[in-house]
């Protein structure tokens, strides 16, 4: 229950942080998407409601605080985190390279989806951006993947002595629907 | 039973659509001012003041461990330039302080209607029997033996020893130096010779002569030297009860021989010769 009152409030500091520092640090060229990367580990580590939840909220948060038409990025993360879920039910390892290959293929999926969604809806071509902008984030947000889930492993082994990695995800495929 | 065995599905079917419905409600309705995204915003404010405040601080004290590391650097070359420009304020102030220096003489020249010839002095030989100084001016420059040479105020000597490019001035506290004088309240004459290091004393002055203390005493003008008016000095002691015909009279030059930079040396045949027509070599 405390994750669940405590998750809007972890949410904000972390969309208020990363756009407070993308903007100190790439002068609003870049977008430093942690919420990106916490929505990804999510996919590896939480149950599907919790991370549902999180997605949704970090999401919901993230189109008001960056602005952006409201339910856009909750959707967009809501669907980064069905991704992320379901690949880690496939994949038993955990190594670093794969986590930052997945991250950007999470990112350029992000991306694609932001592109189309204005190309059809608003008739916008984004995809001039795409060399600028997208391709650096989506290297951007692999390297922070790994240095977060790095962070967050050596966090799990100091208070729980293992990776806390749910029992559903076995590598084999499987999941019930009362997951 | 249906629902509790799909419950998940179900929950995940119904996020979708919620989210699926907000979409497409904010693309069709602009609600950029929505309940949900007030209470966002508000709560997100003060966090953003903490965060940034916090972030260009750590910024702020970052650059400022750059300022410093180039401030030594800084430092140096602001001392290297201090210390130019107090030597090049050295050479502006002597620059203008010998500039007063020679209006001065250049002044004196005026007054007596003299034609002159400026000259630095260039050595000094202080011996005990000898008070002469040695000047960067010689005969090529137009100088002869004998010509007097003065400072503001007054006179101080006569060139003795003439070569092309330098003299040698014999000052009136020279024990060999005599000039012609008088006192200028009484207009007794006499001669002033040298007397080293105390200054000058007035000879053959007799004892039943009108001379005090504070009397100024000038060149007479009765030789061919030293032309008639030239200060030298004033009475310092007068002494009445030495033996002898002659008054004992001490005095102390107006000139202060210990600071002497640069002097005027009087052309004696130029005498006559109208102020307009007058140069300064």
């Amino acid at each position: 229950m405390i994750y669940y009152l405590l998750l809007p409030f972890m949410a904000i500091g972390l969309v208020v942080f990363q756009t407070t520092l993308a903007d100190i640090l790439f002068s609003g060229w870049l977008t430093l998407e942690l919420s990106l990367v916490v929505v990804i580990y999510a996919g590896f580590r939480l149950d599907l409601v919790q991370g549902i939840i999180l997605a949704c909220i970090m999401g919901f948060v993230f189109d008001c605080v960056s602005g952006s038409i409201l339910g856009l990025f909750t959707m967009v993360y809501l669907l980064i985190y069905m991704f992320s879920f379901f690949v880690s039910l496939r994949i038993a390892s955990e190594k670093f390279y794969l986590i930052a290959l997945f991250s950007l293929i999470c990112s350029v999926l992000e991306s694609l989806i932001l592109i189309a969604l204005y190309h059809f809806v608003f008739e916008f071509d984004m995809l001039s951006n795409a060399l600028v902008v997208f391709v650096p984030q989506a290297l951007l947000i692999s390297v922070l993947s790994v240095g977060f889930f790095y962070m967050m492993h050596k966090i799990e082994g100091l208070m729980y002595g293992k990776t806390m990695r749910p029992p559903q995800r076995t590598g084999t495929g499987g999941i019930s629907a009362a997951a | 039973m249906f629902f509790k065995n799909y419950r998940t599905i179900i929950f995940v079917g119904v996020i979708f659509a919620a989210t699926l419905i907000l979409l497409s409600y904010n693309l069709k309705y602009d609600s950029s001012t929505s309940f949900a995204k007030k209470i966002v915003l508000e709560a997100a404010a003060p966090v953003q003041k903490i965060l940034k405040a916090s972030i260009e601080g750590v910024g702020n004290a970052w650059m400022r461990y750059i300022h410093l590391v180039g401030l030594e650097a800084d430092n140096r070359i602001l001392k290297n330039k201090i210390a130019a420009l107090q030597t090049e304020l050295i050479l502006y102030k002597e620059g203008y302080l010998e500039a007063q220096r020679l209006q001065k003489i250049l002044s004196l020249q005026n007054d007596y209607h003299h034609s002159g010839i400026a000259a630095r002095v260039i050595g000094r030989e202080q011996a005990a029997l000898s008070k002469t100084f040695w000047i960067n001016k010689g005969s090529a420059h137009g100088l002869k033996s004998g010509m007097p040479v003065i400072v503001p105020p007054g006179l101080i000597g006569r060139l003795t020893d003439v070569s092309w490019h330098s003299s040698k001035v014999l000052l009136l506290i020279d024990e060999n130096s005599n000039v012609d004088a008088l006192i200028q309240r009484t207009r007794v004459q006499g001669i002033v010779r040298g007397a080293g290091s105390r200054g000058c004393m007035v000879r053959y002055i007799s004892k039943i002569q009108d001379v005090k203390e504070g009397d100024v005493v000038m060149t007479s003008g009765m030789s061919n030297i030293f032309p008639k008016g030239l200060l030298i000095g004033t009475v310092s002691q007068v002494d009445h009860k030495d033996v002898g015909l002659f008054l004992k009279i001490r005095v102390t030059p107006f000139v202060d021989f210990s600071t002497l930079e640069e002097v005027l040396i009087l052309a004696a045949d130029q005498k006559e010769v109208p102020s307009e027509k007058k140069t300064i070599k």
